[in-house]
């Protein structure tokens, strides 16, 4: 127990001893917390701009244009007088879209015909492709209804069933925990959770491999802790400095960034547990892998981006291989992402993110059995070593 | 190890030293080779997929007449949604969202088919999780394609029964149809959009990190400098000796990358192929040259590293793919634009589905040439610093050197 103990304090205070592992674990928290989000702030697309090809010039289509361009999601920036101009100017990346009202639109809708609309949305960038085809398809849609129950009311409906029979059957879709369509509400709660695996990864794997990784020797009275001390002795360490570096993390940023949060903090940080003594298991098996910790460096700095999209928050899991998703569920972050925004953004209660927490205990434990596995080893070795030097 | 007539000082006996010790140093060599190509594979094999299709959602039918099994069956029937399971109350949907066992719950109320009919306009709701937003959002486009269809039908018949000709009601049912065309991507095929982005992303990474890493190893110390310098006759053969070995690797991994995407996941060639080799080897040489440079400011080797992986690893949000940089704030935009990557994926996005005409290409092109140029300038700058510090044997402290490269 004075080992563990031992082990603890002295892993605790390499924390702050050591400057790279302070830059990464403190300075690149903080950096981190600030910078990663910049890109995601105004949260959605608005007023794309796109361009009109108007043949047809008549007060109906004027009405559909600026009605078009009232909407938040495009605005229309340029009436071009045909399409191969609009062509080239959504190549130069000044207009994301056009819209093409056809030659006798009006002439067409008066005369109770079909008269169709034509939309060309740039899809080199999926997002801008939502917002161009959702704002238009939906101004249409309600000018289309309006056409509909003024016809239906010129042949003699009543106006109330003119109304029900244009739209007999309303659609009402109800976005639930990030009502406006957000794109940091979206993204930000499972890049946090990938952040802190990095940053913790990235921590303890220069702990393990820079010089002093066995504290809690006491050289005066020869004392040396056991394998088991050793371990759990640096996982409690790694845990107490989590302790204030995860709530920042996952309660703090959040709140600070405004994105939603239904959950409660004591069910995440019951989460948390489990997680963050899987990732200091897994660090320490890196720093073991790696000995280096320039090599530990470069390593875990390529491997954040193929993690994220792992975990079935940016690309759904029901579509990405089996094989691919039960190895993606040894690294920690799979199971966290999942359960942390679960629990926090959607507001589940522990029982649901089960699979999830069993999960990262499952992880925890394995990680924390082979480093245990490869401290024995090492004080075997040692060991052996010290015998010869001694013989 | 070295070919024996090769050692005269200059720049290819620093080349062949450099390839000696990537021979000798396993991880430098499957850093800079196994390591992106079997992330790459990750990535290739997550979205191996190409577009997410039958994401499960569950249907409360309070209702359970013709119209709700019909709506069911439509709902099943579109690409986007699978309807999983059947909900017995509204709490036992909620659960499965919860959950994660589906991504929406589609609520068919009490009596509705009897009041479609009747005209009283009743409220099909869908909920759906839009924490997750592309999956929110394509059992949104799957629920939107099926619902107002079975709608139309009983348009249909509402007008019939008004004593419409059948003919009349069908063009009167939607008066103004938008015909939406997806451009350069028109089946919004993820391979082709996300992962065709992502691959040069990881690369970029792996470049810069790993050009910090290996200049630093030779920079780090006066003395391995002093060696370097003699190797290559000067300081300006040597860098070039010491970083094209990598350019030829990661070019060829780069190839890599591209013969899969293309040969095998039908990535689109639309513009011009020698336009995006350009471009290809403009990106690998710039970001040589920043890691390079960081690693010439930055000492130890270990910091220049550090600062490499915080620039570049979270790199993919400021390039603007998922999250575009139309909608970014000011400093996103100015961050973005100093990376490599942003303006590869531009010309790399024109050329492959874009198909971009020749005389609007140029730009993305020029700024990477800007940038070669650019840093190749600062890398010069740098090492002639060094050697007038060398020479003169005086210390010159790095913050007095960068003010004066600055201005």
């Amino acid at each position: 127990m004075t080992g563990l103990l031992a082990v603890f304090r002295g892993e605790f205070q390499r924390i702050f001893a050591l400057r790279p592992v302070f830059s990464v674990l403190v300075v690149g928290s903080v950096f981190y917390a600030v910078f990663y989000p910049q890109p995601y702030l105004n949260e959605a697309l608005r007023n794309v701009p796109i361009a009109i090809v108007d043949g047809d010039g008549t007060a109906t289509s004027r009405e559909l244009a600026r009605r078009v361009d009232a909407t938040t999601d495009v605005a229309v920036t340029m009436v071009l007088p045909d399409i191969v101009s609009a062509e080239r100017q959504v190549h130069a990346r000044r207009i994301f879209g056009i819209l093409v009202i056809p030659m006798n639109f009006e002439r067409d809708l008066l005369h109770g015909r079909a008269s169709p609309i034509a939309l060309y949305a740039d899809a080199s960038y999926f997002l801008v492709y939502q917002r161009v085809s959702g704002g238009v398809v939906a101004v249409a849609r309600t000018l289309g209804a309006e056409v509909e129950t003024v016809r239906l009311m010129g042949i003699g409906v009543d106006p109330a069933l003119a109304a029900a029979a244009s739209d007999p059957m309303q659609l009402t879709a109800v976005p639930l925990f990030n009502p406006q369509g957000g794109y940091a509400t979206y993204v930000l709660p499972g890049a946090f959770v990938l952040l802190l695996q990095q940053i913790m990864l990235m921590g303890v794997g220069l702990l393990g491999t820079l010089p002093g990784a066995d504290p809690g020797i006491n050289a005066r009275e020869g004392l040396r802790p056991g394998p088991l001390a050793t371990v759990a002795g640096k996982m409690l360490a790694y845990l107490l400095f989590e302790a204030f570096i995860l709530p920042l993390y996952l309660i703090a940023l959040p709140y600070l960034y405004g994105l939603p949060r239904l959950g409660g903090v004591v069910p995440i940080l019951i989460l948390a547990v489990p997680f963050v003594l899987s990732v200091s298991g897994l660090g320490l098996v890196v720093a073991a892998i790696f000995k280096n910790p320039l090599r530990v460096q470069l390593v875990l700095a390529t491997i954040g981006l193929p993690f994220f999209f792992l975990s079935g928050f940016a690309w759904p899991t029901e579509v990405i291989p089996d094989a691919v998703h039960v190895v993606s569920l040894l690294v920690p972050s799979t199971s966290a992402i999942n359960g942390f925004t679960r629990l926090a953004q959607l507001g589940a209660p522990l029982a649901d993110v089960r699979s999830e927490f069993l999960m990262l205990w499952g992880l925890a434990i394995f990680y924390g059995g082979v480093v245990w596995i490869l401290e024995f080893r090492k004080r075997r070795r040692d060991g052996r070593i010290e015998r010869i030097v001694v013989a | 190890m070295l070919p024996r007539r090769e050692l005269r000082p200059g720049f290819w006996l620093v080349f062949w030293r450099e390839i000696d010790w990537l021979r000798r140093r396993p991880f430098l060599l499957a850093f800079v080779t196994i390591v992106p190509l079997a992330l790459m594979a990750l990535l290739t094999a997550i979205f191996s997929a190409g577009l997410a299709t039958r994401l499960p959602i569950a249907v409360l039918d309070l209702d359970s007449s013709d119209l709700s099994r019909s709506i069911i069956r439509m709902v099943d029937a579109t690409p986007d949604t699978a309807v999983a399971v059947r909900a017995g109350e509204l709490a036992e949907g909620r659960g499965m969202i919860l959950s994660g066992k589906v991504h929406g719950l589609l609520m068919l109320p009490q009596n509705l088919e009897r009041d479609v009919f009747a005209g009283r306009r009743p409220e099909v709701v869908f909920f759906y999780n839009t924490q997750t937003l592309t999956t929110g959002n394509l059992t949104l486009r799957g629920i939107n394609a099926a619902v107002p269809t079975a709608a139309m039908g009983i348009r249909l018949s509402l007008r019939t029964a008004q004593g419409q000709p059948i003919e009349e009601a069908q063009a009167a049912i939607s008066p103004i149809p938008v015909q939406v065309h997806a451009l350069f991507n028109p089946t919004l095929n993820y391979v082709h959009f996300l992962l065709a982005a992502l691959l040069p992303s990881l690369l970029q990474i792996v470049i810069v990190t790993a050009s910090a890493y290996s200049v630093g190893l030779d920079f780090e110390t006066r003395h391995r400098l002093r060696i370097l310098r003699r190797l290559g006759g000067g300081l300006w053969p040597a860098m070039a000796g010491k970083l094209l070995p990598y350019t030829v690797i990661f070019l060829l991994v780069l190839g890599v990358s591209d013969a899969v995407l293309f040969g095998i996941l039908e990535l689109p060639l639309h513009g011009r192929g020698w336009l995006l080799d350009i471009a290809g080897f403009l990106f690998v040489l710039s970001c040589q040259l920043l890691g390079a440079l960081l690693a010439l400011f930055l000492t130890p080797t270990a910091t220049a590293v550090s600062i490499a992986t915080l620039l570049t690893s979270p790199a993919f949000g400021f390039m603007g793919i998922g999250f575009p940089r139309l909608g970014m704030n000011a400093f996103s935009l100015g961050f973005g634009s100093l990376l490599p990557g942003t303006w590869y994926l531009t010309a790399r996005i024109d050329q492959t589905i874009r198909g971009t005409p020749l005389d609007l290409s140029w730009r993305p092109i020029l700024v990477l040439l800007a940038f070669v140029v650019g840093l190749a300038g600062l890398v010069a700058l740098r090492l002639e610093r060094i050697r007038a510090n060398a020479t003169r044997d005086a210390s010159g402290t790095p913050k007095a050197v960068l003010s004066e490269v600055v201005s």
